[in-house]
């Protein structure tokens, strides 16, 4: 993405895509993380692993306030201190035991998650709400070759096919078991009607395919 | 400690479950130990026979509803269970389960509790009744296998057998590197354990089959009930095990901050690392 | 430096480790680990059979840490670890695993 050095921020999923009092996985260059809303509303973003005993906290359950590890129950506050381990009732964690947490920020429909410490906020998205989003079995080129235009330093590629404007927002592309995966957000016009989403949804998948299909040819020996 | 060559071998001179004796057939089963493709069946005058690579005829022996093989020369036999010899006993062959996970955290979740009323939420245990009181870990010199003793939990429905919630009393051991037996509070005889164990073949270092095997008092509860009872109790803590970071079982457990509810865990791993056995391990902390 | 919730419940305990303890990976490791839990900690006494640690926190945190020093760095083997009050001269009933 940027040649930022002091860090970026990382379009993870739709606002809407994390409902509250729930933890999804979500993916950053570093891997994946734990992506939970608490029951009052508040984004956080952890690292995936329990400090108890590894297991993976996207697989836990929100409560409250807190993230709960699906293994032992042990909970985190969205500043990552332990506030409680079940098996000791009695303990008062001490905020050294934690677990790693992302700086989160919601802005225009998206949850960005920062990698190191960007100079700034996510960038705005000048008017295209988000639609839905799209993990695209290739790379940002082949996106983009597909797309016929390039995306901005933000991660934004609009394209115009048959006087339909198709906007997305890609993250940056992830090495994954299978080869190579971007995380896409289909962006439309804010107050556009039912007809022009569905447009706009179509327009992305038959993206996706070209793109997958042209991944999958340079694969092959 | 660390020779690649002293582990591997330590661990290959043990015993391990590979079929089930009521499966036992003709054509075969095709499975693996510890890397090595192995075939089990049984030869034209119907004996059990595992060869491995090349055709080699391996140990066999056949014990509580199991083919148990190795691919060394084990010094001892499969280790002893008494309550199996008792009358009135059901046994129960609950059937494989493959799980990709190292199989020594096959067993470590096995001698776990503290998970009871999060993974196995209103069957094993419940909230709030999530203390887990000191008990007792040892590797006894006798025997050199691994103990937990005077272990209790509150239970809302502790086993088929049982009517509502009960204070489970559990005794817990590690006879072998790959194998635990587990004793448990008999509703309806409370003098007697209910034993339940977990044998697990290792495929590879990240990829096991379990063979989970009952002997219980329980006339009551069906054959079928049983097993999907203890089927049900075991997927749920496949669904943890293969999330579970790093996929090896941690020897230096630098990474992760075990209490003293995970006694059991820690002597298990203490004992691992004290005969090498160390297939299926992570020796660094990562 | 680490602040306790309440003062109230800490206690001050000496830990005795005994066995072949490589101390060079050792009291790092011990480090750590004590750091993680939150204790105040002073190595007393270091070599490669025995390691005297005074901790300063809850008493179910320097449990922790004995759980976790049980098993300590792949290239150490603990023996023993036994506990008692600071200033105690002879330490209480031994906890072995």
């Amino acid at each position: 993405m940027r040649s930022d050095t002091t860090g970026f921020w990382t379009p993870v999923a739709l606002s809407a895509d994390v409902l509250a009092g729930t933890v999804i996985p979500a993916r950053v260059s570093a891997g994946i993380i734990a992506l939970w809303r608490s029951q009052s509303g508040h984004v956080a973003a952890s690292a995936d692993r329990c400090p108890h005993r590894g297991m993976s906290l996207s697989h836990g359950f929100v409560r409250g306030e807190a993230l709960s590890c699906i293994y032992h129950g042990w909970s985190y506050g969205q500043d990552g201190r332990c506030v409680r381990i079940p098996a000791h009732p009695g303990l008062t964690p001490p905020e050294t035991i934690r677990v790693t947490t992302y700086a989160v920020r919601e802005s225009d429909g998206i949850v960005w998650v920062a990698e190191g410490t960007p100079a700034s906020d996510p960038p705005s998205l000048a008017g295209w709400i988000p639609l839905r989003t799209l993990t695209v079995e290739a790379d940002r080129e082949a996106i983009e070759t597909a797309a016929g235009a390039s995306a901005s330093a933000d991660g934004l590629l609009e394209t115009t096919r048959a006087d339909e404007r198709l906007c997305l927002l890609l993250s940056p592309s992830q090495q994954v078991r299978t080869g190579m995966q971007t995380v896409t957000h289909v962006l439309v016009a804010d107050g556009c009607l039912p007809p022009v989403r569905i447009a706009a949804s179509r327009s992305a998948e038959r993206l996706r395919r070209m793109a997958e299909t042209a991944a999958e040819k340079g694969r092959l020996p | 400690m660390t020779d690649d060559t002293a582990s591997a071998q330590a661990m290959t001179d043990e015993w391990y479950p590979v079929g089930l004796i009521s499966q036992l057939d003709k054509t075969g089963r095709q499975t693996a130990l510890m890397g090595e493709p192995i075939v089990v069946a049984h030869d034209a005058d119907g004996q059990a026979l595992v060869t491995g690579h090349n055709g080699r005829r391996l140990p066999v022996k056949l014990r509580y509803g199991h083919v148990w093989s190795s691919l060394g020369t084990p010094k001892k036999d499969i280790f002893a269970i008494p309550e199996a010899d008792q009358p009135g006993r059901r046994f129960v062959d609950v059937g494989v389960v493959r799980v990709r996970c190292s199989p020594l955290r096959a067993v470590e979740n096995f001698l776990d509790i503290a998970h009871f009323p999060f993974v196995h939420t209103d069957v094993l245990g419940a909230e709030p009744h999530t203390e887990v009181l000191n008990y007792t870990a040892e590797i006894r010199p006798d025997v050199d296998e691994v103990w937990a003793t005077e272990v209790k939990f509150y239970q809302p429905q502790a086993s088929k057998s049982a009517s509502g919630g009960i204070t489970t009393e559990y005794m817990y051991r590690v006879p072998a590197p790959t194998c635990s037996v587990l004793y448990k509070t008999c509703p309806p005889r409370p003098t007697e354990w209910d034993v339940i164990t977990l044998f697990v073949q290792p495929l590879a270092e990240d990829l096991c089959d379990v063979w989970p095997w009952m002997a219980l008092f329980d006339d009551e509860t069906a054959m079928t009930d049983l097993i999907h009872f203890q089927q049900m109790i075991f997927l749920q803590d496949r669904s943890i095990l293969e999330n579970q970071v790093p996929r090896l079982l941690p020897l230096d457990p630098g990474m992760e901050i075990p209490t003293r509810a995970d006694l059991t865990s820690i002597a298990y791993r203490r004992w691992l690392k004290r005969h090498n056995y160390t297939y299926g391990a992570q020796l660094v902390a990562r | 430096m680490v602040m306790v919730q309440d003062k109230t419940d800490e206690i001050q305990q000496r830990m005795t480790i005994l066995g072949e303890l490589d101390i060079a990976s050792f009291l790092p490791w011990i480090h750590r680990h004590a750091a993680k839990l939150g204790l105040g900690q002073t190595v007393a006494h270091a070599d490669d059979a025995r390691i005297e640690l005074d901790l300063r926190g809850p008493e179910a945190l320097i449990d922790m840490m004995e759980i976790g020093c049980l098993l300590g760095p792949i290239d150490v083997w603990v023996e023993t670890i036994a506990r008692a009050p600071c200033n105690a001269q002879f330490p209480n009933a031994k906890t072995t695993v």
